[in-house]
């Protein structure tokens, strides 16, 4: 079947035009058919194919170019290079307010838009009640929208592009201005328009909303597609990197506790892992760590263990002396320490462990090593653990 | 132009009305007073004070002489100096809806005509009531005339509003050029009062041809037409065709300097 959208090597350079200079300068080199040395390119080599009833989330960074790709594909601006081909009847909500004029009434734009999306007179006669009623802002449709809150002017504009009855629907980081009622009223629309086999593309900085409404995702960073494919292990990875960005942020700040006693961590490990990388355990199966302290004057140090996510979030910590758990001496100055965390609860994501090595007495921390792990799989949950639940029949 | 793309430019001229129009007078009646009272104020300025004397003026005399060339002037001066920033002016709608953005410097120029022939119709009204012979046939012989002077100003308005967006300074330039070219035509004045090399550097200003026809079909009742009036008409419609490839072709990079 012939893709809805096909896109193939799609990039976007924007020339400086910001002083009349370059305004020259660029134009001249439009004229001439060459490229133009100063600007900023914003998309690079963008692949992408939407086939009908999909339903792709695009996320990334603030600046990595998803309103761009948006644009781009409702050819409101044409690419610099690459093709861009769709075969549907789109229906866009570019940001705020796409295309309302602030002096005109909400009624006028209502029309406009409509003419716009490619709506006849008549057909938005017949829905015009529709319309008015899902963007529920009353009396002031006839006012103009610069008197109208912003959550005002998305109403309006979702509703008048629920109306026209698209193929594929686009929106970018739309909903989010609207209220929880809105909102609620918005998603139930989308998911009644994707169960009759619509398609959707939409831009969102919420995970939550992407994992509900989409089946795919495209991570955009810096212009370029970091990852596609399916919405779960896209989003897990994003939201992986964001909690890896604020943690390093914040590491210089906190200086990894041990005052460089006596006891030492001479090698930690978790048993499983397959070649190179960090571990991988699947949501649910058991987690092993290997500890082996270094003991100078051949007493048993206590051993630490604690899980955090990769933000640096503590999960959970337990020492061997709170367990009163026997260090197994390998040799004079050796002691291992085993540990298995049965059916690990935590949700999928980027996690990392970390060993200490402690005084015998358990008061001093004196050494720390730490491994990075990940747990994968699917699960609309929320948060970092699985709380052991059940749900009973209600009265 | 298909269907959903003659829909956009309605609401575009029905907007580019309300706003420049209507927005500012009390309704429809200032639409044909205001030019009214424009006629008379130019009435009273040549007549009374420059006693201005045309020699082939007509029946009528210097007034209706001015007022058959006036408004269609004005329509077409209006309209390209209207359009100059109409891409500049949307770019709100440039940057954020696909369609086609030829559709603003047209649909700014179909308002102006839209509404300066509206005066222009109640000028002549008002000049039959006042005495001066109107040939009313040459009135619907002049309709193609000013089909023709449209289409010339729709060329000349796609041109300066795409090229307005690369080059700012086009709005500050243009109003100058056209005041210059409005002194340039025969309106005012007769070409025939003209020594012999300025009349023959007129006859190549195609506003000229548009002022001439108007005012022998409309006053003159002469509908002589010689192979030499294809000129103009072909060159209008060389200015639409050329002006329209330049606007494709540039239209592509708009948002990039908007």
């Amino acid at each position: 079947m012939e893709p809805l959208v096909r896109i193939k090597g799609v990039s976007k350079f924007y020339p400086r035009v910001h002083r009349p200079r370059e305004r020259l300068r660029a134009f001249a080199s439009l004229m001439t058919g060459k490229q133009v040395v100063a600007g900023a390119e914003v998309l690079h080599d963008i692949s992408l194919e939407i086939n009908a009833g999909q339903s792709f989330g695009i996320i990334g960074e603030n600046g990595a170019g998803k309103s761009t790709l948006l644009k781009v594909l409702t050819r409101v601006i044409s690419p610099s290079s690459g093709t861009v081909e769709v075969n549907a009847r789109v229906a866009a909500l570019l940001e705020l307010g796409a295309g309302f004029q602030p002096e005109f009434s909400g009624i006028d734009n209502v029309r406009m838009k409509a003419a716009l999306l490619g709506m006849s007179a008549n057909h938005l006669d017949k829905h015009l009640d529709k319309i008015l009623a899902f963007a529920d802002i009353g009396d002031y449709v006839h006012e103009p929208v610069k008197h109208y809150s912003s959550g005002m002017v998305v109403r309006l504009g979702f509703a008048v592009v629920a109306a026209s009855d698209p193929e594929l629907l686009i929106t970018d980081e739309v909903l989010a201005v609207g209220d929880e009622s809105f909102q609620k009223k918005c998603i139930r629309w989308i998911e009644a328009f994707l169960e009759q086999g619509n398609t959707l593309l939409m831009v969102s900085h919420s995970m939550y909303l992407v994992q509900k409404l989409c089946r795919q995702a495209l991570w955009l960073h810096e212009g370029r597609c970091r990852q596609i494919g399916d919405v779960f292990p896209v989003t897990q990875s994003y939201l992986a990197y964001h909690e890896e960005r604020s943690a390093a942020e914040s590491r210089h700040r906190r200086s990894l506790k041990g005052d460089g006693g006596l006891y030492r961590v001479s090698d930690f490990s978790l048993p499983g892992s397959t070649g190179e990388g960090d571990r991988v355990i699947a949501f649910g199966e058991d987690l092993d760590a290997e500890l082996v302290l270094h003991s100078p004057d051949g007493r048993p140090p206590v051993a630490l263990f604690g899980v955090m996510r990769a933000d640096g979030t503590p999960v959970y910590g337990v020492a061997s002396d709170h367990d009163a758990i026997e260090a197994k001496m390998l040799d004079d100055h050796h002691y291992g320490f085993r540990i298995c965390f049965n059916t690990l609860p935590l949700l999928p994501g980027s996690y990392s462990i970390r060993g200490h090595a402690m005084d015998p007495q358990g008061i001093r921390l004196c050494d720390t090593a730490e491994l990075r792990f990940t747990v994968s799989g699917e699960s609309r949950e929320m948060g970092i653990v699985r709380l052991p639940h059940r749900w009973n029949p209600g009265e | 132009m298909n269907l959903s793309s003659m829909n956009v430019f309605r609401q575009l001229v029905s907007r580019a009305i309300r706003t420049d129009y209507l927005e500012n007078m009390t309704g429809f009646a200032w639409l044909i007073l205001q030019p009214l009272v424009l006629l008379a104020v130019y009435a009273f300025v040549f007549t009374t004070i420059f006693k201005a004397r045309i020699p082939d003026a007509g029946a009528g005399g210097f007034v209706p002489y001015l007022a058959v060339a006036f408004w269609p002037w004005t329509a077409f001066s209006e309209a390209v100096l209207r359009s100059s920033n109409v891409v500049s002016a949307n770019a709100a709608l440039i940057g954020k809806v696909a369609f086609p953005s030829e559709l603003l410097p047209l649909s700014a120029v179909s308002a102006t005509f839209l509404m300066n022939m509206a005066g222009y119709l109640a000028v002549l009204v008002v000049l039959q009531l006042t005495g001066t012979p109107i040939h009313w046939f040459g009135v619907i012989a002049a309709l193609p005339v000013l089909a023709l002077l449209y289409v010339f100003a729709s060329g000349l308005a796609l041109f300066v509003s795409a090229l307005q967006v690369f080059i700012r300074d086009v709005s500050q330039i243009l109003p100058p050029l056209m005041t210059f070219w409005f002194f340039t035509t025969p309106i005012l004045y007769s070409s025939s009062i003209l020594p012999e090399q300025f009349a023959t550097l007129m006859r190549f200003n195609p506003m000229s041809w548009y002022v001439a026809r108007l005012r022998d079909f409309i006053l003159l009742g002469n509908y002589g037409l010689s192979l030499n009036d294809l000129a103009v008409p072909v060159l209008t419609v060389l200015v639409l065709w050329g002006s329209l490839s330049f606007f494709r072709r540039f239209s592509a990079h708009f948002e990039d300097f908007l």
